[in-house]
């Protein structure tokens, strides 16, 4: 609660008034000579208790109705947003959440909640009066004095954003604020608590905390808590996309909110430079992934467009955009000395068909001085790449290529990341190794998109040699030994195979595995080509180089120019097309729980306001002198009641000498 | 001339008798009833002649028409010897916006003894406190009544209340049947009370009380509060009466209940007297209702 007009709460000490009354009352006593002593002494005798109490009720109510009066004078504005204190806040650092997953809409035909709540912002401050308002905001992160609360829902940096939020760099940069800032401060963070934008484990939370902690005059933190139930929603976000030729292979994911049931259509607009098709997709459950050709036109060498849904629940999820660049040929290299397994490694690898899949086979001898540049995978099945050879692999892997690591048949201690093989083991006669389960949502054997599961149960091998070291295990033989094993480098992957094609050791060759295995793992190595025209808001590749300008290129709904950086669209940036896109962390539905928060602001003691975000609570603040002047009635008719006479008895003393 | 007697309220009494409700046993002849019988005219009833009685009382005209002896009895009349006990405690001294209880209780006392004297009959005197009994005999004699009247002018009220004792002794002194009229504010304990009124009853005297209050102590209207001091011990106690009038008046209503029973149980003549009540009414009520039926 604050007060508005704080220094008539000295008034409070009116309330003293009739107690003071009622003290010298008490001490202005008469004194009268009486015979009826007896009953006077078994009256006051009795009269203690329930007549005390009835007394001092009647004195606490006089007291009261002056305190309220005193309070109803001062002006007070209360609500969870305002505490309790006296005085009036000198400074309010408002943190806003401008992340794209703030435009949800609380219920049909509702503002989005970010647009809410500095509505509310905004009337909390006017009724605030002549406190200081500055704005850090969750995409520029910088503060921002607002010189009135009544441009805070016109200026570009409280407008909508495709970025993410971080919040413990937003309440870091609070605290740094608030250093060089002195009188009474508060700090208002207004978040749809998304758990991804809050990163509740982070350790950075411990040092804004600390930065707070160390301030002269520690702040409040009010969490204005824009949680609760939104409009229906639905969300689309490209996963990967990559040009093969004349066409383009979207990999795309739809969301829709996780109360919603039962299967709907819904249509997909595609925009390829500028030219507009409409089809419609079913949605059967709620969420729904699926690979989508695009035909490019004739003689295209660089484009762009978007994919889009009708407008929802949010509007900033329902479109996602796209750029490609020139054809390339996707090319491998296949290190293995000559033989059967050599064979089925390089036909795994450029299939017939597959007109722009090329690969090439190298001796391992040679590997040192491969050419990586333009490749998209490394099938290495030889002695694990030592020396020379094994700084060009790594280089390669740290580029973004992927290598798959094969058995090199014979027995070495060579190690390569820490991995090495084991010898080579041979199954019993007359049995096979086989693999007893896999990853069917990650990794090369993973079911396809419209889940369809890898047939991996018909491997069958006679030899093996098992990959040993730290790595994640994606599929694993019989006996829990992997057979598939991966280790991220940066931003290549090190994929290691237990088998060989080879009929001497199994019959992966059959292309039930490795086809599969080996065609993953070449696409997942070409996409860092398309993905070079890929981004998110926010990232490093989305920022203009030195000497680059930023242009959008897209007419895609409403935009802000200002609000270019933080908006999703194409761009070109200099030489460079980039197809910008929201965070996937955005599209995570997952809200903070009590306890994180508790967690997260341990020691700030912090208000948690959760109407925030609700429409029909129309603000944070409100000016409540009325129910104080209510609670005055209130105490003077209580008053007025415990002082009314008792009922008369009904045997009524006489007043005059009776016969 | 005393203050408390009222010439002009006394010669508009003295049309009205004071009648006794017993008959009563002087030593001269009077105007009130005796339990013996007399030579009045008034017939009482016949009886059989006895050996030894007197044959001047035998009736002739009876024995000449039953052939039979029969004495006529006559009714005997006396006077009446009253008897004012006048409790003197410290109480009887309070005044609130009026008279004192005390001086109310002198002109009832006055009056009455005015009037019965005038019409023949005895009135004495008994002040009491738990230290002092003043007695002033009963006399017809008009002189009498000077004596009278100048010990009860004198009268101080102090100390506490000697009524029970006083009312005890009265009853065992007074050999004959007489009337007792008690004028106090009873302010003592109740069931002791009832025990004196009965040994005054078993007595056989004729008994009045006339229980003075104070608008005052019946109302207890106090705006502020106030220190009381206790006329009778001098203790003393601050209280607020707003805060304990029910209490009090409670406490008020039981007594006066106790006493109109304990009263009513020794067949004895209760007022409850306001000292603020016009004493002209208030004594022609009185003597009215004493009055027998046919005289009324």
């Amino acid at each position: 609660m604050l007060f508005l007009n704080p220094l008539l709460l000295w008034g409070l000490l009116a309330a003293a008034i009739p107690i003071a009354i009622h003290l010298i009352n008490k001490r202005r006593h008469k004194t009268i000579q009486w015979a009826a002593m007896q009953f006077l002494l078994k009256a006051t005798r009795e009269s203690r208790g329930k007549k005390k109490l009835r007394h001092i009720l009647i004195l606490t109510c006089r007291a009261l109705a002056v305190a309220a009066l005193a309070f109803a004078a001062a002006r007070p504005v209360v609500s969870g947003l305002i505490g309790w204190g006296g005085g009036s806040i000198d400074t309010v650092v408002l943190l806003l959440d401008r992340s794209a997953s703030m435009e949800t809409k609380p219920g049909d035909g509702l503002a989005p909640r970010r647009q809410i709540v500095i509505e509310k912002v905004r009337d909390a401050m006017k009724t605030l009066g002549a406190t200081r308002l500055v704005l850090i905001d969750s995409a520029s992160g910088k503060p921002q004095e607002i010189p009135s609360p009544d441009v805070l829902a016109e200026i570009a940096a409280t407008a909508p954003t495709d970025s993410a939020a971080d919040l413990p760099a937003l309440l870091a940069r609070a605290a740094e604020f608030l250093a060089e800032t002195t009188g009474r401060s508060e700090v208002w963070l207004a978040s749809d608590l998304q758990t991804s934008n809050w990163h509740p484990e982070d350790e950075r939370w411990a040092a804004a905390r600390a930065s707070l902690a160390a301030l002269p005059q520690k702040p409040a933190v009010r969490v204005l808590s824009l949680t609760g139930p939104s409009a229906p929603n639905t969300a689309i976000r490209i996963l990967g996309s990559r040009r093969s030729g004349d066409e383009m292979l979207f990999d795309l994911e739809i969301l829709r909110a996780a109360d919603t049931r039962g299967t709907t259509t819904l249509p997909l607009t595609t925009n390829l430079n500028g030219t507009r098709t409409t089809e419609n997709l079913t949605l059967p459950g709620q969420s729904l992934r699926f690979q989508k050709r695009v035909t490019l036109p004739g003689g295209s060498e660089t484009g762009s467009g978007w994919l889009s849904i009708p407008a929802d629940g949010n509007s900033r999820d329902n479109s996602t955009f796209f750029a490609y660049g020139p054809a390339r040929p996707v090319k491998s290299v296949v290190v293995a000395p000559a033989g059967e397994a050599a064979d089925y490694l390089a036909l795994a690898a450029a299939p017939p068909g597959f007109g722009n899949q090329a690969t090439q086979r190298v001796d391992p001898a040679t590997a040192a001085s491969l050419a990586t540049g333009d490749l998209a995978a490394i099938l290495w099945a030889a002695p694990l790449p030592t020396g020379p050879a094994q700084e060009t692999v790594s280089r390669f892997l740290t580029s973004g290529g992927h290598v798959i690591f094969l058995p090199p048949v014979t027995s070495s201690d060579d190690s390569f990341l820490d991995l090495k093989w084991s010898n080579p083991t041979e199954a019993p006669a007359g049995k096979f190794f086989i693999l007893k389960d896999w990853n069917h949502s990650d990794g090369p054997l993973r079911d396809a998109s419209d889940g369809t599961p890898i047939p991996a149960e018909r491997l069958k091998a006679v030899r093996r040699q098992i990959p040993l070291g730290d790595a994640t295990a994606l599929a694993r033989w019989e006996g829990g030994e992997p057979f598939i094993a991966r280790r991220i480098l940066e931003q290549g992957t090190a994929w290691f195979l237990g088998s060989l094609p080879d009929y001497t050791w199994s019959n992966l060759g059959d292309a039930d595995v490795l086809l599969p295995t080996v065609q993953r793992v070449i696409a997942a190595g070409a996409d860092r080509f398309d993905a070079s025209f890929l981004t998110t808001v926010g990232s490093e590749t989305a920022q203009p180089l030195a000497g680059e300008t930023r242009a959008r290129l897209d007419d895609y709904g409403t935009q802000n120019p200002a609000n270019a950086a933080y908006e999703s669209g194409i761009y070109r940036l200099g030489e460079r097309l980039l197809a910008v896109n929201r965070p996937a962390q955005e599209d995570n539905p997952e809200i903070l729980s009590r306890e994180q928060l508790d967690q997260a602001l341990d020691g700030t003691r912090y208000t948690l306001l959760d109407q925030a975000g609700q429409a029909d609570d129309p603000s944070l603040s409100r000016d409540v002198w009325r129910a104080f002047l209510i609670a005055v009635l209130f105490f003077l008719i209580s008053e007025a009641i415990l002082c009314l006479p008792k009922k008369s008895h009904p045997q009524a003393l006489p007043a005059k000498a009776a016969a | 001339m005393h203050d408390f007697i009222d010439n002009t309220l006394l010669s508009r009494l003295a049309s009205l008798p004071i009648e006794s409700r017993a008959p009563m046993l002087g030593n001269v002849a009077g105007k009130h009833r005796s339990p013996h019988r007399g030579s009045s005219v008034e017939f009482a009833e016949y009886r059989k002649y006895v050996a030894g009685d007197d044959t001047r009382r035998l009736d002739w005209k009876a024995f000449a028409r039953s052939d039979r002896f029969y004495i006529k009895e006559f009714e005997a009349d006396t006077n009446l010897r009253a008897y004012f006990v006048v409790d003197a405690s410290g109480s009887m001294n309070f005044a609130g916006n009026g008279e004192s209880k005390i001086q109310v209780a002198r002109r009832i006392a006055a009056s009455l003894a005015y009037l019965l004297v005038n019409q023949g009959d005895a009135a004495g005197l008994s002040i009491c406190t738990d230290k002092l009994h003043l007695e002033v005999p009963p006399s017809r004699r008009a002189a009498h009544l000077e004596r009278f009247f100048s010990t009860l002018g004198k009268v101080q009220p102090s100390g506490e209340t000697g009524l029970i004792q006083a009312l005890h002794t009265i009853a065992e002194k007074i050999g004959q049947r007489a009337f007792v009229v008690i004028l106090s504010d009873l302010f003592t304990d109740t069931a002791a009370l009832g025990d004196a009124l009965q040994h005054l009853r078993y007595r056989k005297h004729d008994i009045s009380v006339f229980h003075l209050m104070d608008p005052l102590e019946l109302g207890f209207e106090f705006d502020r509060p106030h220190r009381f001091v206790d006329l009778e011990d001098g203790t003393s106690i601050v209280a607020e009466p707003n805060l304990i009038a029910d209490e009090y008046k409670s406490a008020l209503r039981d007594f006066l209940t106790a006493v109109r029973a304990k009263c009513h149980d020794a067949s004895t003549d209760y007022q409850l007297v306001t000292t603020d009540t016009p004493l002209e009414p208030l004594l022609r009520e009185f003597l009215t209702a004493r009055l027998p039926k046919s005289k009324h």
